[in-house]
């Protein structure tokens, strides 16, 4: 997984890319996630359009980064879900932990 | 860092959780060779990293000294993915239901749930030498 980041209407907007299944991965967003939030930088958008599967490490790096944004009294919303994760979101349940939009303006919109 | 042995179908990797992307890359290639379609590599791969994971942090507890093997055995319209670790044996189905909504923010014991509902087919045992033997059945078509 590579990981790039930009700022956008103040809402900061992470876009990891290739697959997300451990190792190094949840290093990188979960320290991500953190700098943000120690920057008081905490509405956060995850674009996972250039995400091509997760496995479970990768939705508990979501999970993770969800709790971490939400302790901060921020807010965390997906965007471009692909049909692949939004199938293992579906399975897990955890469709009803996340609000996931089908583009990251309306992502955007919806965390401002 | 140890680097992954591969020889043909058979990849063994010592218990660092950063070469887990060497696997996806094995199996991957292993099913590109065979113009598997890109939906059922997505899902045989997310359950063979899954499997590997589970070997190397509740198996081998990360004991680097420790490998854990996959080994893939085609049929014609199947494949079989066998992953032994060196560890104690775990059986990974022992977890509280992912799906509960008590457990829905927990951060893990959600991999086998994931496993069982993408695989056709999942045995889990006792390993010859005491670790855990996951065995994963898939259909290519």
């Amino acid at each position: 997984m590579k990981l790039s980041s930009r700022e956008q209407d103040g809402v900061v907007i992470l876009e990891p890319k290739g697959k997300i299944m451990g190792g190094p991965d949840a290093t990188a967003l979960k320290e991500s996630i953190r700098d943000y939030v120690n920057e008081d930088k905490k509405r956060v958008v995850i674009d996972l359009a250039e995400v091509d599967w997760m496995n479970s490490t990768g939705l508990g790096i979501m999970i993770s980064c969800l709790k971490t944004v939400k302790e901060s009294g921020g807010e965390l919303k997906l965007s471009n879900v692909t049909e692949k994760i939004k199938s293992l979101l579906t399975i897990t349940k955890l469709v009803t932990v996340f609000d996931a939009y089908d583009s990251t303006d309306e992502a955007i919109a919806a965390v401002k | 860092m140890k680097e992954p042995e591969i020889h043909d179908n058979k990849i063994v990797i010592p218990s660092d959780q950063n070469l887990i992307a060497k696997v996806d890359e094995f199996v991957e290639s292993r099913l590109r060779d065979r113009n598997v379609d890109d939906s059922i590599i997505a899902d045989i791969a997310i359950c063979a990293t899954e499997v590997v994971n589970n070997g190397i942090i509740h198996g081998n507890k990360d004991d680097r000294s420790k490998t854990v093997t996959l080994e893939m055995a085609f049929a014609s319209d199947e494949v079989t993915i066998t992953v032994t670790d060196q560890g104690k044996y775990f059986n990974p189905e022992e977890v509280a239901n992912p799906v509960d909504d008590a457990n829905l923010m927990r951060e893990v014991g959600r991999g086998i749930f994931i496993v069982k509902n993408l695989m056709d087919q999942v045995d889990i045992e006792q390993a010859n030498g005491g670790g855990t033997r996951v065995i994963l059945i898939k259909k290519l078509k």
